[in-house]
C-alpha cells in the first residue's frame, strides 16, 4: 500500500494510505518539532492538555462520550521522540464505515473529532483552562516520576542521557520535574500557538475509504483551513551527517536501587560513512542481537545461561548500537565480557554467510509485515518523511538483499563502546 | 469441516476434530500478508497434581513445571534447537505458558509451510536431558528475576494469595527459583506423555488460508497418536471465602499501586453473558466515561484511568480493578460507594446503549489482527466458548442482566485489596 502524499499547504502534509485489508481506519496527526531542553517538558504536558477539551467538545467527559458514540473510536495521544526531533501524535481508531450498525459516515466525524482536538482547544480569554493545567501537571509529574517502575526502560533512558549527556536525543521525551513545576498559564499558552505555527504537521489516513472523500473532508474542514502555512522547523533526521564525538574511554555509569535483577545496558557510536550505511546497519544488527539466532542471543543466553533477555537495537536517525540485558548481578564482568566478546567477532568478520542470509530472511519478513499492521505502516513512513528519504516496501527489501560481508565487517569496525550502565541492587557494593 | 459464520463482522471459522482427537480451528482472513498459528495444550500451572491411569497414588510436581517444559520444548534431538530453524526461516516463533494452558506459535509472511514442518516436528517430538535441562535454569532464573522487579507481578500474586486458599493460581506461573531446582527430565516426560496427546489439543491458524489446503497440510505432519492414558486433575477443594481482606508491600517504585479483587465462583452457565455483561458494567461504573472517573480525576486522585477485567478459567473466576493513586485507600472506598450507588440506582437506558455501542466496535477492531484472533479463540476454546457468540449475546443482553451480575458478584465479603508503594525515601 503506497503512501500517496500532498501539501495541503506549504508544511502540512496529508498522507493516505489505502487499504482493503482492515475493519478499521487509522488517523494519525504529528506534530514535529526540534528536541530542546526548553521545550521538552511543555512538548509532552501538551497532548495531555489537548485532551481536556475542544472548542466542539469542551471537557474529557464530553470527548470520552463522543468517542463512544463513535462505535468506541480510542483516542490516544503522546509524545516521542525521533532523532533530534520531538513528535506529538495525536491517533484515532475507528471501526471502518462499512462496519457500522446504521451506515453512519463514520471516518469524516473521527478525522473531525481528531482535528477539533489537535487544533482547537478549548480556552478561556486565550489561554487554557487553569484548572486543566493543574491537573494535567499532576498527571505529566507522575508519568515523569514513573520512569522508574519499568527497570527495562528505565535503564535504556539512563543509559541515553549519559551517552548525550542530558541533550538532544539523550533529553528524556517527558520532561523534567523542574521545568514544569515553574511553567505557568501563560507560558504554555502561548507556546501552544507558538507550536501551531512554526511545527511541521502531517496527517495520516490509512484505511478503506474513498480518496476523493477523504480528499473533500480536509479540504472542507474550517480548523484546517485557519492553519497558517509555514517553513517547518524541524530536524532532518539524516544519520549521514551525524557528528559523532570520538570517545576514547567508555564513560562507566553505576546507579543503585533496589532491585533483585541487574540491568546492562552498553550504548555505541557508530562512525561508518558507507553510502547505504542505514541497510547495512539492520543487517549487522540483526546479526548482532536481534532474535534468536543472534550471537547475544545464542551466546549470552542459550550458551552461558547468564540473562532471558540480551538484544541489541540500531536507532537509525542517531546512527547508534544499544545492547541491553537483564542479567544476576555478581555475573556483571562475565557478561560484559560476553557480550564485548560478540561485538568483537563481528568486527572480526567471525560470522558465516549463512547469518547473513538468515538475517536477511528475518529482515525481509520483517519488511513485508510492514503492510500487515496501520500503526507500523504510519510510522514506516513517518520515518521517511522526517529523513526526506523516500522509497516502497520493495525497494527496501532490494536494499537490504545487497548488503555483504565486507560492507558489514566495515560497519562493525567503526562501532565504538560510549557508556557502559549498570542497573544494580543495594546490598551489592 | 463444520464452518460457522458471523455476519456483522463477515468472519468465518472452520472447525474440524481430527480422528486422533485433535481440533484445528481455521480463521481465513483473505488479502493479509500475516499469518498466524498457534498449538495449545490443555496443561498450565493451575495442574499441578493429578492420578494417572487407575493408581491410587496423587502424583504432585514442582511450581513451575508446564512454564519449564515448554522452555523446554524447542529443544531437539539433533542439538539444533527448533526456535533457531523457525528463525531462520523468517518467522517469528515463540511460545507462552498460562494458568490453565501452554500454546507453541509462529506468525510470518512467507515460508509458512517450511516453518510447519519444523513446528509440527517439534511439538511433537520432546528431547529432554538432565543436561539441557540444568543449562536452562540459569535463563528461568533471570525471567523469574526480571518478574520479581516488576510492581504489576506483585500486585497481582498477592491479591491471588489473599482470595485462593488452595487453588494454585495463587503461585507463580514461573515457580520459584527454589521449585523448579527439582525439575528433571523425568518429572517433564511425565507431563508430556500424558498431556501433550491430541484430545488434549487444539491448533489455532489465522491468515490468508485456504482451509481445506491448510487442514490437510496439518493432518500430513501429525504423527502423534491418540492416548488412552486416562488422567484425573486434582485440585484441592477451594472455599468460597477470601483469605484476608489487605495486604500491603514496598517496592522501587514512583506512585502506589493498587488492585482490588472480588472472588467469583468459578464457571457459570453463561460465561459470555457474564462477561459481557461485566464489561458493560466495568465501563459504566468506573470507565473513562464514567462520572467517577471524572470526579477522581478532577480531584487529583487518580491520573490514569482505572483497569478492569474479568479473567476465568476452569476452576477460578474474578473481577479485577486496578489504578494508580497517592492515595489508593481514598480511591478504593469511592469505588466502593460508586458501587453501591449502581446498586442503588440501577442503570440508565443512555448509558447501557452507549457503552454496547462502544464495545461493538472494539469486538470489530479486534478482528484485524490474526495474532489477536487467533490468540483469543485459542482462550476462548480452553473456557468452552465460540468466540463468535460475544456478538450473538450482544442483540440479547439486557439491563436486568447487567444488575443481576452487579448484585452478586461485588459483594465486600468477597473482596480483597493489594498495594504497592514505594519505598520510604527518608529512611537511608
Amino acid at each position: 500500500m503506497a503512501d500517496y502524499r500532498y501539501e495541503l499547504k506549504q508544511g502540512i502534509k496529508a498522507h493516505l494510505i489505502k487499504t482493503d485489508i482492515f475493519k478499521t481506519n487509522l488517523i494519525t496527526i504529528i506534530l514535529t518539532t526540534p528536541l530542546k531542553r526548553e521545550n521538552v517538558t511543555k512538548n509532552a504536558l501538551i497532548p495531555f492538555l489537548l485532551k481536556r477539551g475542544s472548542k466542539n467538545f469542551p471537557t474529557n467527559e464530553d470527548i470520552s462520550k463522543r468517542t463512544d458514540e463513535l462505535y468506541g473510536t480510542s483516542l490516544n495521544c503522546g509524545v516521542d521522540k525521533v532523532g533530534d526531533n520531538q513528535i506529538l501524535k495525536f491517533v484515532a481508531e475507528s471501526i471502518d464505515n462499512n462496519y457500522t450498525l446504521n451506515g453512519e459516515d463514520l471516518i469524516k466525524d473521527v478525522i473531525d473529532l481528531l482535528i477539533d482536538v489537535t487544533f482547537n482547544p478549548y480556552m478561556e480569554n486565550g489561554k487554557f483552562k487553569e484548572t486543566a493545567l493543574d491537573t494535567e501537571k499532576a498527571h505529566l509529574e507522575d508519568l515523569i516520576n514513573s520512569k522508574i517502575d519499568n527497570k527495562d526502560i528505565y535503564a535504556y533512558n539512563k543509559c541515553l542521557e549519559n551517552m548525550y549527556e542530558f541533550t538532544g536525543f539523550g533529553l528524556y521525551k517527558y520532561g523534567y520535574l523542574q521545568d514544569l513545576e515553574k511553567l505557568s498559564l501563560e507560558e504554555i499558552s502561548e507556546y501552544y500557538f507558538e507550536l501551531l505555527k512554526t511545527c511541521k504537521i502531517d496527517i495520516f489516513i490509512s484505511g478503506n475509504f474513498d480518496e476523493n472523500h477523504v480528499k473533500e473532508i480536509l479540504n472542507q474542514n474550517e480548523i484546517l483551513k485557519k492553519l497558517n502555512e509555514r517553513e517547518p522547523e524541524y530536524n532532518v533526521a539524516d544519520p549521514s551527517t551525524e557528528v559523532v564525538q570520538k570517545v576514547d574511554n567508555p564513560k562507566k555509569i553505576q546507579e543503585k536501587l533496589d532491585v533483585n535483577q541487574g540491568k546492562l545496558v552498553i550504548g555505541y557510536n557508530i562512525l561508518d560513512k558507507q553510502p547505504n550505511s542505514r541497510d547495512i546497519g539492520i543487517v549487522c544488527n540483526c546479526i548482532l542481537g536481534d532474535g534468536a539466532s543472534s550471537m547475544l542471543f545464542q551466546n549470552v543466553r542459550e550458551k552461558a545461561g547468564l540473562a532471558y533477555t540480551v538484544k541489541s537495537g540500531f536507532i537509525k536517525p542517531k546512527n547508534i548500537i544499544m545492547i541491553n540485558s537483564g542479567i544476576e548481578i555478581q555475573n556483571y564482568d562475565k557478561a560484559l565480557e560476553l557480550i564485548k566478546e560478540q561485538v568483537e567477532n563481528i568486527k572480526k568478520g567471525k560470522f558465516s554467510d549463512k547469518d547473513i542470509t538468515n538475517a536477511k530472511t528475518y529482515i525481509v519478513s520483517g519488511i513485508k509485515n510492514i503492510e500487515a499492521e496501520q500503526d507500523t505502516e504510519v510510522i514506516f513512513y513517518m520515518g521517511q518523511e522526517l529523513s526526506s528519504k523516500y522509497f516502497g516496501i520493495n525497494q527496501h527489501i532490494t536494499s537490504i538483499n545487497s548488503v555483504t560481508k565486507e560492507q558489514i565487517v566495515e560497519f562493525a569496525k567503526s562501532l565504538q563502546m560510549n557508556t557502559i550502565y549498570f542497573l544494580t541492587g543495594l546490598e551489592n557494593n | 469441516m463444520q464452518v460457522i459464520e458471523n455476519s456483522k463482522i463477515k468472519e468465518k471459522m472452520y472447525i474440524e476434530k481430527l480422528s486422533n482427537g485433535l481440533t484445528i480451528i481455521i480463521i481465513p482472513k483473505k488479502k493479509l500478508t500475516k499469518k498466524y498459528i498457534t498449538w495449545g495444550v490443555n496443561f498450565g500451572s493451575i495442574d499441578n497434581k493429578f492420578i494417572l491411569g487407575d493408581s491410587k497414588d496423587i502424583t504432585e510436581i514442582p511450581d513451575g513445571v508446564a512454564h519449564y517444559l515448554e522452555h523446554k520444548m524447542f529443544e531437539q534431538r539433533s542439538g539444533i534447537n527448533a526456535l533457531d530453524t523457525l528463525t531462520n526461516l523468517g518467522v517469528d516463533a515463540n511460545a507462552y505458558t498460562t494458568n490453565t494452558y501452554t500454546t507453541y506459535l509462529y506468525e510470518c509472511t512467507d515460508n509458512f509451510y517450511e516453518a510447519l514442518d519444523e513446528f509440527m516436528d517439534y511439538v511433537q517430538n520432546p528431547y529432554y536431558t538432565s543436561e539441557n535441562i540444568q543449562k536452562e535454569r540459569g535463563i528461568i532464573e533471570q525471567e523469574i528475576s526480571m518478574y520479581d522487579d516488576e510492581p504489576g507481578q506483585a500486585l497481582y500474586m498477592n491479591l491471588m494469595k489473599l482470595l485462593y486458599h488452595n487453588n494454585p493460581i495463587n503461585i507463580d506461573i514461573a515457580g520459584t527459583k527454589e521449585s523448579i531446582a527439582k525439575i528433571d527430565e523425568n518429572v517433564l516426560y511425565t507431563i508430556y506423555n500424558n498431556f501433550y496427546v491430541p484430545e488434549n489439543m487444539v491448533i489455532v491458524a489465522c491468515g490468508d488460508f485456504e482451509p481445506n489446503e491448510l487442514l490437510e497440510n496439518i493432518k500430513r505432519r501429525i504423527t502423534l497418536k491418540p492416548s488412552n492414558n486416562k488422567i484425573t486433575r486434582v485440585y484441592k477443594e477451594e472455599p468460597d471465602s477470601i483469605v484476608d481482606k489487605k495486604a500491603e508491600r514496598q517496592m522501587e517504585i514512583s506512585a502506589p499501586v493498587f488492585m482490588i479483587g472480588y472472588k467469583d465462583k468459578p464457571f457459570s452457565e453463561n460465561m459470555v453473558q457474564k462477561d459481557l455483561a461485566l464489561e458493560i458494567l466495568g465501563e459504566i461504573i468506573i470507565g473513562k466515561s464514567s462520572k467517577l472517573f471524572k470526579r477522581l480525576y478532577d480531584e487529583g486522585l487518580i491520573t490514569t484511568p482505572l483497569g478492569f477485567s474479568y479473567e476465568y478459567g476452569r476452576t477460578f473466576a474474578h473481577f479485577l480493578i486496578q489504578g494508580y493513586s497517592e492515595e489508593p485507600e481514598r480511591v478504593i472506598d469511592e469505588i466502593k460507594n460508586e458501587i453501591e450507588f449502581f446498586k442503588a440506582r440501577g442503570i440508565t437506558d443512555e448509558d447501557f446503549e452507549r457503552v454496547k455501542k462502544k464495545l461493538y466496535g472494539e469486538y470489530v477492531k479486534d478482528f484485524n489482527d490474526p495474532e489477536v484472533i487467533a490468540a483469543g479463540v485459542l482462550a476462548d476454546y480452553f473456557n468452552n466458548i465460540n468466540t463468535f457468540s460475544f456478538f450473538e449475546e450482544f442483540d440479547c443482553i439486557r439491563k436486568e442482566d447487567l444488575l443481576d451480575v452487579l448484585n452478586s458478584l461485588f459483594l465486600e465479603e468477597k473482596k480483597a485489596i493489594s498495594i504497592v508503594k514505594g519505598n520510604d525515601k527518608n529512611v537511608e
